[in-house]
C-alpha cells in the first residue's frame, strides 16, 4: 500500500458566514464526523487556526495555536477526503445498498453541491428535522460563495450544519 | 544529488520528509522548523530546492516565499509549497507568492520524491521560453495522440515554462482532456452554450477547473453534445475572455471541422496538426492540408509514433505532405499507464521520451510572427 505522508491530525477548512478558518483537529481516536456530532460538547478544539476573511480566503489574517470553535455557529467544514466526513461507522464496509444522490444547499453566504450517500429514498422531512446529527455529510462536494462565485471551494467530504441551511434541494439525474 | 530545504513546524513530518528524500532519494536535507530559522539557513548557504509549509507559527509560508524570491541568493530556487490548504484559492496564493509548485497535503512519499526530483531536473533541462498567444492542436483522424500532445504541451508551459496558461476541450463527444488530467469534468462548457447573456471574464472563471500544476482547464462535458456542440459565436467570446485572464491558450480540437473548431482555427496564433504514420492518418492529414490551405503560414505539422516499429520515416512522410515535418515525438510505452493514473508524463517523469519531445517542440510551436522577430 502507498504510504502517505500524514499524521494522527487532520487538516480542516472550517467556515463561519464571513470566516474561513484553517486548522488541524485530533481525529486518532474519532472522524471528524463522530466530533463534530458529539452532543456531549458545544466545542471543538483546533490546533494552529490560521483565519482568512471570506472575501480573501487566500489571504491569512490571524493565527492562533489553541482556539475553540463554538460547533453550533460554524457553516460546515470541508476536508480532504470521503471518509474523514463520515463516522466511523460508517466509513469502513458500509457500501452495499447504498447510494448516492446529488444534492443542492444554501448556507448563508454560501451555495454547496454534492451527494449524500443514503439507504433509502431521499426524505428531505427526516435530513432537516428527526436527523439524530447535527452535521451531516456531503460527499464530493463543491461549495461557492454567493456573492463571490468565482471563489470556490471543494473537499471529498463537506461536514454541513443542517441548523444553517436556507434551501435543500434533490437534484435529479437525467 | 541536490541540497533541499524543508521548512515545516511539524517535527514528526519533518523528519518522515528528511527520512524519504535522504533514503530514496539520495538528497541532502536541511531542517527547518520555523520559517524565520529556515529563511536564515536559506540565505547562510542556499539550497537547490526549497520545501516551504504554509501554516507555520511566526512567518508564514506565503511569507517565507516572498523573502526568498526577493534575495538575489535565493531568487531562483525552485519552491515547493506542501500545504494543508489545498484549495485552488490557496494555489493561487502559493503561485502568486513564488512558489513553483503547490502540493496539498496528505501526499503519497512517491509522488513528493517524484515531484521534486521533477522540479530538479526542470531546472537542468528547461530551455528559456517565451511563448504567447493561442495553439490549437488538431487532427481530423482520432486516437493520433493529439490530446495527449495538447495535455502536455499545456502542463509544460503552465508549469515549467512558468506560463499563465488555460487548456480548452473543445470536443463535443466526451472530450478527454480531464481524464488525461485525473479530474472530472465538472464544471465544463457544456452550459455556455444555453447562456443568453455574454461571455465575460467573471462568467468564463466560474466553468475553469484547476489542476495541482497550475494549469488551469475549460473542460469538454462527459455526456456527448447531440449536434454541434458550442457555437461559433460562444467559442469566440469564450476565447475573447479567456485571452484577458491568461497569457496563453492551447485549444485541443475535435476530429471535424464543424464551426468551432474554425473559429479556434481562425483564432489560432498557431495550429499543431498531429499525424501518424499509418495510412489512415496519412490521408487525413494531406486533407486537412488541402481544407486548411488559408492557414499554412499558421501550421506546423508534427508526426506521433503511437506504436512501437512504425515503418515510415518523417523524410518519407515530407515527400507525401510536401512539407517539412516540425517535430517528430518517438513511441513512449509509459504513456497507456500515464493516462490510465490521470498523470501527465510531463508531469510526473520528464525524463521520459515523449516529455523530452514536447519540450523540445515548444520552440517549433511559436508564431510566425515571433518567429521571424527572434531570428531578425
Amino acid at each position: 500500500m502507498e504510504e502517505t505522508l500524514r499524521t494522527g491530525w487532520l487538516a480542516v477548512d472550517f467556515f463561519t458566514h464571513s470566516y474561513r478558518i484553517s486548522g488541524h483537529v485530533d481525529v486518532r481516536q474519532r472522524s471528524l464526523a463522530d466530533i463534530l456530532n458529539d452532543p456531549t460538547t458545544g466545542f471543538v478544539r483546533l490546533e494552529d487556526a490560521y483565519i482568512s476573511p471570506i472575501d480573501r480566503p487566500g489571504d491569512i489574517v490571524a493565527t492562533y495555536p489553541t482556539p475553540h470553535l463554538v460547533k453550533a455557529n460554524l457553516t460546515f467544514a470541508v476536508v480532504p477526503h470521503q471518509e474523514d466526513a463520515l463516522s466511523r461507522k460508517q466509513a469502513y464496509g458500509r457500501y452495499l445498498g447504498t447510494f448516492l444522490q446529488q444534492i443542492f444547499l444554501t448556507v448563508p453566504g454560501f451555495e454547496i453541491v454534492g451527494y449524500l450517500r443514503l439507504s433509502s429514498r431521499v426524505d428531505l422531512r427526516r435530513v432537516l428535522t428527526t436527523e439524530p446529527n447535527d452535521f451531516i455529510a456531503v460527499l464530493d462536494g463543491r461549495v461557492r460563495v454567493s456573492l463571490r462565485p468565482d471563489i470556490t471551494f471543494t473537499g471529498g467530504g463537506i461536514l454541513v450544519n443542517r441548523h444553517h441551511i436556507g434551501a435543500f434541494c434533490v437534484i435529479e439525474e437525467e | 544529488m541536490a541540497r533541499i530545504l524543508v521548512i515545516d513546524d511539524n517535527t514528526d513530518l519533518l523528519q518522515m520528509i528528511r527520512l524519504l528524500l535522504e533514503e530514496r532519494g539520495g538528497h541532502e536535507v536541511i531542517l527547518a522548523a520555523e520559517g524565520e530559522d529556515g529563511l536564515r539557513k536559506a540565505l547562510e548557504n542556499p539550497p537547490d530546492l526549497a520545501i516551504v509549509d504554509i501554516m507555520m507559527p511566526g512567518m508564514n509560508g506565503y511569507e517565507v516565499c516572498r523573502r526568498l524570491r526577493q534575495e538575489p541568493a535565493t531568487a531562483s530556487i525552485p519552491i515547493i509549497v506542501l500545504t494543508a490548504r489545498g484549495q485552488d484559492i490557496d494555489r493561487k496564493t502559493a503561485l502568486e507568492a513564488g512558489a513553483d509548485l503547490h502540493i496539498p497535503k496528505p501526499v503519497t512519499m512517491s509522488e513528493l520524491l517524484e515531484r521534486v526530483n521533477g522540479l530538479l531536473d526542470r531546472g537542468r533541462t528547461s530551455p528559456a521560453i517565451q511563448l504567447g498567444g493561442t495553439i490549437a492542436f488538431l487532427s481530423l483522424r482520432g486516437g493520433v495522440g493529439c490530446t495527449t500532445l495538447a495535455v502536455n504541451m499545456a502542463l509544460f508551459l503552465a508549469q515549467q515554462a512558468k506560463q499563465n496558461t488555460c487548456l480548452i476541450d473543445l470536443s463535443p463527444s466526451s472530450g478527454n482532456v480531464a481524464l488525461h488530467l485525473g479530474l472530472r469534468p465538472d464544471p465544463n462548457w457544456s452550459a455556455l452554450a444555453l447562456l443568453s447573456t455574454g461571455i465575460g471574464t467573471e462568467t468564463i472563471a466560474t466553468y475553469l477547473l484547476n489542476h495541482p500544476s497550475g494549469l488551469t482547464i475549460l473542460a469538454a462535458p462527459f455526456i456527448p453534445v447531440i449536434g454541434e456542440g458550442l457555437p461559433r459565436d460562444k467559442v469566440l467570446a469564450a476565447l475573447h475572455a479567456l485571452r484577458h485572464n491568461f497569457a496563453l491558450l492551447v485549444i485541443d480540437l475535435p476530429s471535424i471541422l464543424n464551426d468551432a473548431t474554425m473559429a479556434a482555427l481562425e483564432q489560432a496564433d498557431t495550429i499543431a496538426l498531429v499525424a501518424t504514420a499509418d495510412p489512415a492518418s496519412i490521408q487525413a492529414t494531406i486533407g486537412t492540408l488541402q481544407a486548411l490551405k488559408g492557414f499554412g503560414e499558421k501550421i506546423r505539422l508534427i508526426l506521433n509514433h503511437t506504436a512501437p516499429g512504425q515503418p515510415a520515416t518523417p523524410k518519407a512522410l515530407e515527400r507525401v505532405f510536401r512539407r517539412p515535418i516540425d517535430s517528430v515525438v518517438p513511441f513512449d510505452p509509459a504513456q497507456a499507464q500515464a493516462l490510465a493514473r490521470g498523470k501527465p508524463l510531463v508531469y510526473t517523469s520528464p525524463n521520459s521520451p515523449l516529455a523530452q519531445a514536447v519540450t523540445a517542440f515548444v520552440p517549433a510551436l511559436q508564431p510566425a510572427s515571433t518567429s521571424r522577430s527572434a531570428t531578425g
